[in-house]
């Protein structure tokens, strides 16, 4: 596990957040939320990485972590060969140049008392990049580069509908050139007829960028349509790992399993041959014994109560980039 | 700069708030007024004619009596020149303001003792206090004081209060604990025991005593503060700058501040008022500005200890009033307007 992505743009090494939960007169900590317990990934240059889970899984707390929004508990993230974590202020300053992020609500994401112009701006103002003229026309070329016209410059943020606001930051993260992009559930906010014109401006910018994008979504049919390689995580784990089409052919995981047979098929007459999953998320603060799915699981046997399994490669099924973590694998 | 249209939103809100938006006009004329209020009341003639020259008295420098051919050489009496030039009618004159007094002078009279009734023909509209000073003059002398002082001790408590507010909220960890525990020692100091110890050593002047008004009032403003920068840290948009790459005082100065406008503007009007209070209480029990320094306190505990003397607590009493009524008025109006609940999205 530990060479696995060594060659990548971005490599996570045992990411590890335990947000602390303090209680008491003295605020002292009195347990910890496994938000995110140790996960590895990779993002190769120009790929798309897909992250998918349940809302509570922990994925968007990876992404904030990768960009050192939170200060991750444990772990290594390397970009471009260097340790993010405990990187002093300046050099980290240097690398989010490279590295950006798209957030999940567009409305949230934007300053709403600065326009536009301002908000696009930013970047290049943080990172002293040019003259007043000059920024003004890199704002002009990144509108229109996200497909909004000039006189949306002068507006303010809710002046725009959703699919506006998050071309706009889109457009704020595309500003620096950066090589990767965290898209923390870029259109899951956003109406359906929506979602694909904002996916393919995501495509598009890859192709002329060379981006390469951590795309986290709950939804296994956008990412599907996104990714080269999917990542399934499971109350702070991850599940299984593999290309795209290997994931959906042959799911090793029977979370995995249960993730794709609830994609909604526009085939009425098709029956469902898998009943749809039961029970919740367990919460983080308290994960289960042995294998986190075991509660939930259909195929449950004694041994995945008692043992952790770990993410293994699974050659006998093809792939030799097949990872999954089942003591069951292959078996159901 | 383009006014975001959530904020032409805002105003408009406010203007649709009848009694708000008059008590504003009301005290915005109010206080446009005493700011030219040498114009209307004031000892200085507006203009004097003499010998074919006009003079403007009014902001130049003292013009001797000799200049206007007068046998001394202190500043002119416009009154007593304005009688002498219409005995002698010949061609020269003198325009007085509306009230002919200054704040300071004590206008005593041999046949009767200060403090003198309301007199339309003497031009002491409200009356003389007990020194013989014009209490039209004080009145609006003592406002404009009272207004500046009030201005200056809310612009220096938020610049404070909200730095420290943000901080607080923004660091949070041992830094938040550390203020707070600060800030809750420090507000049981009793400020009025503290300017009577002051004022025992030294005579505070005005900004004696802005410097420990805001040394011992910048502190209420610092919970709601630290509140709001603690919801708005939390939010995307600061993330987003994060992510980019903004130092900590670009995102408070830039991101976060400007967000909670709308909550520190609902609380202006209410220092505002409780700034004038606080001079004109400070005032009364005469650890205030030093005298002879125009002000209501004064006024106040004058009508205190004359009461035969009327008007003296009648026009002070109906000034402070109607002052801090508006200024109520208008801070109610303000918070109906800035009311956060009816702008946002969510909730």
């Amino acid at each position: 596990m530990q060479d696995k992505y060594t060659d990548d743009l971005l490599e996570v090494n045992e990411l590890k957040m335990h947000f602390p939960i303090r209680g008491g007169i003295f605020q002292r900590q009195v347990g910890k939320v496994f938000a995110v317990d140790g996960i590895s990934l990779g993002v190769g240059k120009g790929k798309t990485l897909g992250l998918v889970g349940e809302s509570g899984c922990g994925k968007t707390t990876v992404g904030r972590c990768i960009l050192r929004l939170y200060e991750p508990t444990g772990g290594r993230v390397i970009f471009e060969g260097k340790n993010l974590l405990g990187m002093d202020r300046r050099n980290l300053r240097a690398v989010r140049r490279n590295l950006q992020m798209i957030f999940q609500d567009p409305f949230e994401s934007l300053n709403s008392r600065h326009v536009i112009a301002n908000i696009i701006e930013e970047p290049f103002i943080v990172h002293r990049m040019g003259t007043p003229r000059q920024r003004r026309k890199w704002v002009y070329k990144l509108l229109e580069r996200v497909g909004l016209a000039r006189d949306a410059a002068l507006r303010f943020p809710h002046e725009f509908s959703g699919g506006q606001r998050q071309r706009i930051g889109i457009a704020r993260a595309i500003a620096l050139n950066p090589k990767l992009i965290v898209c923390d559930e870029p259109v899951s906010a956003l109406d359906v007829s929506i979602q694909s014109q904002v996916l393919n401006l995501l495509l598009e910018l890859q192709q002329d960028m060379e981006l390469s994008y951590l795309f986290i979504a709950h939804d296994l049919s956008v990412v599907k349509h996104i990714s080269d390689t999917i990542a399934v995580m499971y109350l702070g784990r991850i599940v299984e790992q593999a290309p795209a089409d290997d994931l959906y052919e042959m799911a090793l995981h029977p979370y995995t399993q249960a993730l794709i047979a609830a994609i909604p098929i526009a085939d009425p007459s098709r029956k469902r041959d898998k009943k749809p999953l039961s029970g919740d998320v367990p919460s983080p603060i308290n994960p289960p014994q042995g294998c986190h799915f075991h509660p939930r699981c259909p195929f449950v046997i004694d041994l995945c109560r008692q043992k952790e399994p770990f993410l293994k490669v699974k050659p006998e099924n093809g792939g030799s980039d097949h990872w999954v973590a089942c003591h069951r694998a292959g078996k159901i | 700069m383009k006014l975001n249209t959530l904020t032409i939103k805002k105003l408009r809100r406010f203007y649709s708030i009848k009694r708000g938006y008059y008590a504003f006009i009301f005290l915005g004329l109010l206080i446009l007024l005493s700011f030219a209020a040498e114009l209307v009341v004031n000892s200085r003639a507006l203009i004097v004619k003499y010998q074919g020259k006009y003079y403007f008295p009014t902001y130049t420098d003292m013009i001797a009596g000799e200049t206007f051919g007068l046998d001394y050489a202190y500043e002119t009496n416009y009154r007593e020149l304005k009688a002498n030039f219409e005995r002698k009618n010949d061609g020269n004159w003198v325009l007085m303001p509306p009230a002919p007094y200054n704040a300071f002078e004590n206008d005593l009279r041999s046949d009767s003792a200060p403090a003198l009734p309301p007199s339309w023909s003497q031009r002491h509209f409200l009356g003389t206090d007990t020194s013989g000073r014009d209490v039209l003059a004080r009145l609006v002398y003592g406002f404009r004081i009272a207004i500046f002082f009030s201005f200056t001790l809310i612009v220096s408590t938020y610049v404070v209060g909200i730095g420290i507010g943000c901080a607080m909220g923004y660091f949070g960890g041992g830094f938040d604990i550390l203020f707070q525990r600060l800030i809750e020692i420090w507000s049981n100091v009793p400020i009025i025991y503290v300017v009577i110890i002051i004022s025992s050593i030294v005579v505070p002047n005005f900004w004696w005593l802005i410097i420990i008004m805001v040394c011992f009032g910048w502190m209420g403003i610092t919970w709601v503060m630290r509140t709001i920068t603690y919801k708005e840290k939390a939010r995307d948009y600061v993330l987003a700058a994060r992510a980019l790459g903004a130092s900590n005082v670009r995102i408070i100065f830039l991101h976060i501040i400007p967000n909670t406008i709308s909550v520190i503007v609902t609380y202006v009007p209410f220092s505002f008022s409780s700034g004038i209070v606080a001079l004109t209480a400070l005032d009364y029990l005469g650890f205030g500005l030093p005298p002879p320094t125009p002000s209501w306190g004064e006024l106040i505990q004058q009508a205190w200890t004359n009461f035969s003397a009327w008007w003296l607590g009648a026009s002070v009493i109906t000034a402070m009033v109607l002052t801090l009524v508006a200024v109520t008025f208008i801070g109610e109006a303000v918070r109906e307007a800035f009311d956060p609940k009816l702008h946002t999205v969510y909730e």
